[in-house]
């Protein structure tokens, strides 16, 4: 497998490489029917993102802020009350012929299902088992995946694929049900990557595993990473995430409320939440952060109110809302924090 | 504090950002095309009540109006639709327009009736067996699957077969095949009542049997058997009528639909197509009125029913 | 490689919880059999029609009355009704089905004759059926809110609304008298031998009026069930894994939304019979299901009870074939123990 990668794929990495995959102010929401009160749900408010190949890029925080909607967005497969806002541009490398660029959140269904999907950006799933057809064997589901991504590729690939990812080859023949979670998780890992995509995102790929497969788990991403593929890993796990992640992006509340690289960013946290974050760590003393995050229907309200949505759990000023309007963003060099004036 | 905040513009942040919103949704399957559901579930709620006015109505007052003509119109057989006779007329010269509306009068009222009796011993069944439990309740759902296994229909041929030629045979043969349905919808609701807390508390609190069903237990069953019994309507219709066209059914003399096609085999043998034609059309648009208001009803007043209701 | 080796593993639970299920099914039969026999026998008893005026007919007025007793004491009528039922039930079981007077033939002889023209008939439809729902409901929902779901959906709604006999009479009208494409009724042309050819061509209008007539139930189940399989997180991930919209949905959303439509029509055999009855009637076809019409008419008690016992025993059948074709069908069943 590594080889064949290699082979399409550069190996010449640095750090401030040309991004592959753009995100600019993206934004999502998801209205909601006359049923159901008739408001929206803010899932994604203004994300600013780049994903370089050879990098990982975390996209980190609490469980219900909004993280995993971003990983439908930009494979377009967002539900139907979804509503869409900003550009996230795909930039194809010089892997694919025509090079250029794709918007992901115009590009038809077409472009998206035929270019896109598995071939230029794969998805590791959350809870990779129920995204397996559950009357198919995972084998029957990876030969079809190579057979319509990659026509020309060898039929035995699906047993190469599988033993990078760490699967036995009778491993193959369970269907979905007999799979354990490991297990489940390592064929998604070898389906996201049977179309060989340069821009891989991966959706809580570790919950509900327990410690060394988690650590398996990113340490793949990692060495996927190394062949020159750019990777979003969204978890909620800081420490999976500083294991392999080369930048870190710290979301709350649908917004980044700081990004940069992850020695930086856990090294000196700029945001209050990030540093609450760390804190709740158990090398950071396991003091979480008081309360919960808000729920997304809220969030409006929330910041015509507060300004700041982070403000009501502030370690540092508990109650009081002395922040106002629009956090900005301040960028310093490789990082990114957004502040409200005072906080 | 929050009356200070009042006066921020509104959602100043969240539109600030670049560009407009636009729609995630993709063609492909699985999402919805065309939008105006809600639209849509007015038109078939209005629509159907407006049909099912009209066609009581005309079936009331047209062959009223009409008059019983009697005996048979040697000069008026089988005559093709014709601006006199809108949908043609009968073997015995008759116009079928108004014997048509006649026979839906009499076969809305046997499969009203007949539906309320159904409901009526179907929700004793279900609310006896969902209330004692124990070995009734199995004894009696056994018999539910029983009567199941058994096509209505054929079960219900039987029925008339033995006590031939009466209006009260066809209502029983009815009756006798469709409170299945009913039974199993009331008897579940009445065990997911038992289940909430306060039914024991107030069991628990002194209230005898009496009083837990008059206040919690009739509540919940009424709407859910009166459901039943709108949407058992078109299913009784189509017992009465599939009977009387059998010649099973209601005695010749009640001009049922099914009688009246019956009547029209014949007839449509020998090119009269229009006989039938009438009759059944007026049959379909009945029961898609009725199963229509069944089915707004159903979204609206008792949601989350339909797996169960699917008779 | 290993495909083998993990069938001949998975297939043996399987087939156990198959097996276990047909025989808690057959536990489940035989008594539902009896009662309904003993449910038919009551009924039967309970009726004002006298089985001594059939046996005589209009003769009965002229009988004397010893001669009316004797052979009263001669049917066992005036035993106790569980005697009554006793001696049949136990003359069914040793294979005495009983004469059938509307036929003029022994019972058993009746069934023998007209059952496998009734298999026939409803085989047949029941295969147009599932045919019409697979492609349209497929189609439906592919494209849910389109102009051929639109179309498909109040055609399915119409179409439950009318009873199979109307279908059958407006089609003969139709293709037989209009376009005179087929024949109006019967199993063969008036005096040709049973043949093949003669056969389908006599098959193909009732068949195909059962087939749809039953159909709307079936389309617009597998539309239900394909539009929620859709929305599954199984659709989500082969498409997130780039495959095309056919393959997302002939191969990930529809086997899924087939399992329980396959629980579906064994759930819809009775309404197959009751089809059965009314295209058979319509169309002289002569299967058993036009011969309960014909037994009802003449009040023909011992024909009547076995052709509702072979009903039931049709459902029972129908519905546990679907169950264990489910089973078959479905992976999971055999984790499940």
């Amino acid at each position: 497998m590594s080889e064949t990668v290699n082979a399409t794929v550069s190996t010449a990495i640095s750090p401030r490489t040309e991004p592959l995959l753009e995100l600019d102010r993206l934004s999502v929401r998801f209205l909601l029917g006359r049923r159901r009160g008739g408001g929206e749900v803010r899932a994604v408010t203004d994300a600013s993102l780049a994903l370089r190949p050879g990098r990982v890029l975390a996209l980190v925080g609490e469980s219900g802020c909004g993280k995993s909607v971003l990983a439908s967005a930009l494979l377009g497969l967002l539900p139907a009350n979804a509503q869409v806002r900003g550009r996230a541009l795909l930039h194809r490398d010089r892997t694919v012929e025509s090079g250029g660029s794709v918007e992901l959140l115009t590009a038809p269904e077409s472009v998206l299902a035929r270019r896109v999907r598995g071939r230029l950006v794969g998805l590791v799933p959350q809870s990779a088992g129920t995204h397996l057809t559950p009357v198919r064997t995972a084998r029957a589901q990876l030969e079809e995946t190579i057979r319509r991504l990659r026509p020309r590729a060898d039929p035995a690939s699906a047993d190469e694929l599988a033993d990078w990812a760490g699967l036995r080859p009778e491993q193959l023949d369970h269907h979905p049900h007999e799979l354990s979670g490991g297990m489940a998780q390592r064929v998604a890992m070898a389906l996201a990557l049977a179309g060989d995509p340069p821009v891989v995102l991966a959706d809580e790929p570790t919950t509900g595993l327990d410690r060394p497969l988690v650590d398996r788990t990113v340490d793949q991403l990692g060495d996927i990473a190394g062949q020159g593929r750019a990777v979003l890993l969204i978890t909620h796990d800081l420490a999976a995430a500083r294991r392999v992640a080369t930048d870190v992006a710290v979301m709350y509340a649908s917004r980044i409320v700081e990004a940069g690289p992850t020695a930086e960013v856990f090294g000196e946290p700029w945001h209050p939440y990030t540093a609450g974050l760390l804190r709740a760590l158990p090398e950071g003393g396991f003091e979480p952060i008081p309360g919960h995050p808000p729920s997304l229907t809220e969030l409006e309200g929330l910041e015509r109110k507060w300004g700041c949505v982070f403000c009501q759990r502030c370690p540092e000023m508990p109650g009081f809302a002395p922040c106002t309007g629009d956090p900005e963003p301040i960028d310093h060099g490789d990082r990114r924090v957004a502040a409200h004036p005072p906080c | 504090m929050g009356d200070v905040r009042e006066s921020v513009p509104e959602s100043t942040a969240w539109e600030s950002g670049s560009g407009q919103w636009r729609s995630a949704a993709r063609k492909r399957a699985g999402t919805p095309r065309g939008g105006g559901r809600e639209v849509r579930a007015r038109i078939r709620l209005w629509g159907s009540l407006g049909t099912l006015v009209a066609l009581v109505l005309a079936a009331l007052l047209v062959p009223a109006l009409a008059g019983n003509e009697g005996g048979v119109h040697y000069e008026a057989i089988r005559l093709p639709p014709s601006p006199e006779h809108p949908f043609g007329t009968d073997t015995a010269g008759r116009d079928v327009f108004v014997r048509a509306l006649a026979g839906l009068r009499v076969s809305l009222l046997v499969a009203a009736v007949s539906a309320l009796v159904s409901t009526v011993l179907g929700a004793a069944v279900g609310t006896i067996a969902g209330a004692l439990g124990g070995w009734t309740d199995r004894l009696l759902m056994r018999v539910v699957d029983t009567v199941n296994a058994v096509p209505h229909l054929l079960l219900g041929i039987v029925i008339v077969a033995l006590y031939r030629g009466s209006v009260v045979a066809v209502v029983l043969s009815i009756a006798l095949t469709h409170w299945t349905a009913v039974a199993r919808i009331v008897r579940s609701e009445v065990l997911s009542l038992r289940q909430r807390p306060y039914i024991d508390a107030a069991i628990s609190g002194g209230a005898t049997r009496w009083r837990v069903l008059h206040r919690h237990l009739l509540p919940a069953i009424v709407p859910q058997a009166a459901l039943s019994a709108v949407l058992l309507i078109p299913h009784a219709v189509w017992h009465e009528t599939a009977l009387s066209f059998l010649g099973l059914g209601l005695p010749p003399h009640m001009a049922s639909i099914g009688n009246i096609l019956g009547d029209g085999r014949e007839a449509v043998l020998l090119g009269a197509w229009w006989i039938i034609l009438f009759p059944s059309a007026l049959l379909v648009v009945t029961t898609l009125a009725v199963s229509g208001i069944a089915a707004s009803w159903r979204d609206g007043v008792v949601p989350r029913r339909r797996s169960e209701l699917a008779l | 490689m290993n495909t083998a080796a993990k069938t001949a593993a998975g297939s043996p639970s399987r087939a156990a919880a198959a097996g276990r299920l047909v025989l808690r099914r057959l536990g489940f039969a035989v008594p539902v059999l009896v009662i309904v026999a003993f449910g038919v026998f009551l009924l039967a008893a309970a009726s004002p029609f006298d089985p001594i005026h059939q046996y005589y007919g209009v003769q009965i007025f002229d009988a004397s009355a010893q001669d009316v007793a004797a052979v009263r004491a001669r049917l066992g009528l005036d035993d106790p009704v569980l005697v009554q039922f006793w001696n049949w039930f136990s003359g069914v079981l040793s294979g005495d089905l009983g004469i059938s007077r509307s036929m003029r033939q022994p019972v058993a002889q009746v069934v023998a004759e007209r059952l496998p023209w009734t298999i026939l008939l409803a085989t047949t439809g029941l295969v147009v059926a599932v045919l019409i729902a697979v492609v349209l409901g497929t189609a439906a929902a592919w494209r849910q809110g389109g102009w051929i779901d639109r179309f498909v959906t109040a055609i399915g709604y119409a179409l439950e609304g009318v009873p199979p006999f109307v279908l059958a009479l407006l089609s003969i009208a139709v293709f037989s008298l209009g376009l005179g494409w087929l024949p109006v009724a019967g199993l063969t042309d008036a005096g040709s031998a049973i043949s093949i050819g003669q056969v389908l061509e006599h098959l193909a209008l009732p068949a195909l009026v059962l087939g749809v007539s039953q159909s709307p139930w079936l389309v617009l189940h597998l539309r239900q069930s394909l539009l929620s399989s859709l929305s599954e997180d199984h659709v989500v991930g082969a498409r997130a894994r780039g495959l095309g919209e056919g393959i997302v949905v002939l191969r990930h959303a529809l086997p899924t939304a087939l399992l329980p439509f396959v629980n579906l029509i064994g759930t819809r055999i009775p309404e197959l019979v009751t089809g059965a009855v009314l295209v058979e009637e319509v169309f002289s076809w002569p299967g058993v299901a036009a011969a309960v019409v014909t037994a009802a008419t003449a009040v023909d008690y011992p024909l009547l009870a076995i052709l509702a016992l072979v009903a039931t025993a049709a459902v029972l059948l129908g519905s546990l074939l679907a169950d264990v074709a489910a089973i078959l069908l479905d992976p999971r069943v055999a984790a499940d123990g």
